[in-house]
């Protein structure tokens, strides 16, 4: 039965149309709590494109997209975030992660538009009105990382410990730290652009987080097989541009390499990287040095089946790295793991053999079928300033080849080093040590044109050299070698200002009246190195194409305008190993492209 | 508080105890005592408000972690009580009997983590869920991506790029 009150109940109800209404009027008004999080805002002069932001996202929300006046450089994809807010969740995620901390989240959330398309765009580069609020939700400070900003220390050899010998100074990372360590990598790949060989670092890195170290090994393979040798003296350059490096330590990619080639064994190299049977194809090339280039073309030559034989002018493999590199930064057993490998894969070389000498290049070309000559720069630089001919001035590469090849190397106790590149390093540190064994004290002063701040050395270098004792005095030229009969006094210097004009060119300017006196029973030039292409006869020389700067002229295989010469190394990139090891690759490319159109 | 937990390990076992603040506290139970624990704590030594029921799953350690947050209104203090249990056909004992919105909290729970709670109200009802057909979604191994990818389709327009390779194409195309 219908009771009284459900008739009269839905009129009662309109008294409340009279009523204060408990809702706030217009709510598109009201500001959003400080940290709430709404659209996002991008710093796009500091972003770099590292694409963290997009693989973070669990919503597939973010692009990677190129946007107008941003250029793709070392360390900038030159690509910016693109949020699609379909599908965006606001969860903020993108922001905890940012390499960078350029992307933020305002707090505007109210914007309407008939256009859906309008909601997908590049923030900080497409004006919005929220682009200057300064509230929001930032990236939170410390403690809430998603990944450590903190490199995996290094364990290093005490400074007292190794300041006698010439034991290796980084003991290299455990399993443990290294799997942290690679743990950090946020694998952006925006290093792979700046390694000169273009390793394959995120995929490594990975192989190390996966434990799955044959896997790295053959990452490695793919494009650098020096790998013990890289891991240990590499310059590093893909640390400069590492996203994590923006606000933390870069990862520590150089250790992480070595890691990988520490711990796999030179026995199980060829099963791991299946090169136990190669497929011959009866075409053999010469190669001149058995330095880094040298050794990378013909490693990537055998895997072609180019039957490679080796002419190395010394009585031991490797070029700078067994002779200009000192043994506590890269010891022979690591050295020869990485060249026993290549020479395992029928790799030949002939030792103490001079091109020009012992055999010449036309002689090559006759028994070849092509030829790659990685020569490199072995002739010391001198300054030529007076003096310089006196017989107790030296050149830092020959020192630290007779060192290395058990000559009697001159010590004396007070030395003075003239240069500041990571050679000036290697030869201040190398004599510290034999002053030290000879003398029971260290007495090394090095200096340089570069001020501290532009000196070429990589940092660790004069850190380490300056630990050891040798004092490091840069920003000085030298003005005269003073000697007295067979006896050098000292060097003389002036203040350098500057060491290059506005468009990058070489050209010092000095302080005359700023001067400096280093007395010194000895003095080591190390300034730089020539090439030396005496083994070229001069007929060769001139069908063959130089530079305006005197460098052999090669086209992108690395060949030579003598169309079965091939040339790499530091004689046409560099100075470094890995563009040794880069450009070989080339030119292994090269020559296999040459020989198969042949 | 210390007193209370002191008080507390006469009559059950506490695994841990860790005092995060003054007024803030957390211990471990096992799954047996915990709803015996509980009981004690409401009735004799005064958390009578349920804060909270949720849940953490530690894949690696092959557990769920659950916590319930209980709070004292006099002493103004606030005691978690987690308990792991196995995430292997997860369930724990109902407490919808001591506080009846916890029928609420398992019901969420069965269906965000797959957790049952034998013998609490409508556990088995969807929850926000309606047709989910997937393992359930805050379980670390459903794949967040994976199922959005699956799910709604792009619009069209989108495109993206991988950050290494294009640089390789603008930077060294021919290496």
């Amino acid at each position: 039965m219908t009771k009284l009150n459900d008739i009269l109940s839905p009129f009662t109800a309109w008294k409340h149309v009279v009523r204060e209404p408990v809702t706030i009027k217009d709510p598109l008004n009201r500001e959003a709590a400080d940290r709430y999080r709404g659209f996002h805002k991008n710093d796009i002069s500091e972003c770099i494109g590292c694409g963290t932001c997009e693989s973070i996202c669990q919503n597939a929300a973010i692009d990677l997209v190129p946007v107008d006046g941003v250029e793709t450089k070392d360390g900038d994809s030159g690509l910016r975030p693109r949020v699609d807010y379909g599908r965006c969740c606001w969860c903020g995620l993108c922001v905890d992660v940012c390499t960078t901390n350029s992307l933020s989240l305002s707090n505007e959330y109210t914007w309407v538009d008939e256009d859906p398309d309008n909601f997908r765009f590049v923030p900080g580069a497409e004006n919005k009105s929220w682009d200057n609020r300064e509230k929001g939700y930032k990236k939170p400070g410390n403690g809430y990382e998603l990944y450590s900003p903190v490199r995996e220390s290094m364990e290093e050899l005490e400074p007292e410990q190794r300041d006698q010998s010439f034991i290796e100074i980084v003991q290299g990372y455990s399993k443990e730290q290294a799997e942290k360590e690679a743990d950090r990598c946020v694998e952006c790949g925006i290093c792979v652009a700046t390694c000169p060989a273009h390793m394959g670092i995120p995929e490594y890195i990975k192989a190390i987080r996966n434990d799955d170290l044959n896997e790295g090994l053959r990452v490695l393979y793919d494009t650098n097989p020096l790998p013990e040798i890289c891991g240990r003296i590499c310059t590093h350059k893909c640390e400069t541009v590492c996203s994590v490096g923006h606000h933390g330590d870069p990862l520590s990619i150089r250790w992480l390499k070595r890691y990988i080639a520490d711990q796999n064994p030179a026995e199980e190299y060829k099963k791991i990287l299946n090169t136990e049977t190669l497929q011959p194809t009866g075409k053999k090339v010469a190669i001149i040095g058995s330095g880094p280039s040298g050794l990378s073309a013909a490693h990537y030559l055998a895997l072609m089946g180019y039957q490679c034989t080796i002419y190395e002018k010394l009585p031991a493999a490797g070029g700078m790295m067994r002779f200009g590199i000192p043994e506590y930064r890269l010891p022979y057993d690591q050295l020869d793991k990485d060249i026993n490998y290549i020479l395992s894969l029928g790799v030949e070389i002939k030792y103490n053999m001079t091109i020009g000498k012992d055999i010449t290049l036309e002689e090559l070309n006759k028994q070849y079928d092509a030829v790659f000559s990685g020569t490199g720069l072995h002739m010391g630089r001198s300054t030529r300033v007076p003096g310089t001919d006196h017989p107790e001035v030296y050149q830092a590469v020959d020192l630290l080849r007779d060192i290395v090849l058990g000559n009697e190397v001159p010590v004396k106790e007070k030395i003075v080093v003239i240069g500041g590149g990571n050679v000036a390093m290697d030869i201040t540190r190398s004599l510290a040590r034999l002053q030290k064994q000879k003398f029971g004290k260290v007495d090394m002063l090095t200096t340089s044109l570069e001020s501290e701040d532009i000196m070429p050395a990589d940092r660790e270098e004069v850190i380490e050299a300056r630990e050891e004792n040798a004092v490091i005095d840069p920003g000085w030229g030298p003005v005269e070698i003073e000697t007295e009969g067979d006896k050098v006094k000292g060097l003389h210097v002036v203040k350098c200002l500057s060491v290059f004009d506005e468009n990058r060119r070489f050209a010092p300017k000095f302080d005359e009246e700023q001067k400096k006196f280093f007395p010194a029973d000895m003095v080591v030039e190390s300034i730089g190195q020539g090439m030396d292409l005496s083994y070229l006869s001069e007929e060769f020389k001139e069908q063959l194409k130089m530079d305006p700067r005197g460098r052999i002229l090669v086209n992108d295989d690395f060949q030579t305008s003598v169309d079965w010469l091939f040339a790499g190394g530091d004689m046409i990139q560099g100075p470094d190993v890995i563009h040794g090891i880069a450009n070989g690759h080339k030119a292994a490319m090269g020559i296999d492209k040459y020989l198969s159109d042949k | 508080m210390q007193t209370i937990i002191e008080n507390l390990q006469k009559h059950f076992q506490v695994v841990s105890y860790h005092q995060q603040r003054e007024n803030l506290g957390f211990l471990i139970a096992s799954k047996e005592v915990a709803v015996g624990l509980i009981t004690h704590l409401r009735d004799y030594e005064g958390f009578a408000h349920l804060v909270l029921l949720t849940a953490v799953d530690w894949i690696e350690d092959e557990h769920f972690q659950l916590t319930y947050l209980l709070h004292h209104p006099e002493k103004k203090v606030d005691l978690g009580v987690r308990v792991m249990i196995s995430r292997e056909n997860a369930e724990m004992y109902s407490i919808h009997h001591l506080w009846e919105q916890a029928r609420t909290y398992q019901r969420e729970l069965r269906e965000m983590f797959g957790i049952n709670f034998p013998g609490s109200p409508d556990v088995d009802k969807p929850f926000i869920l309606e047709g989910w057909e997937e393992i359930p979604p805050y379980r670390r191994d459903f794949d967040t991506k994976e199922y959005s990818e699956k799910t709604y389709f792009p619009r069209p327009g989108r495109e993206t790029h991988d950050p290494a390779e294009y640089m390789k194409k603008k930077l060294y195309p021919n290496e």
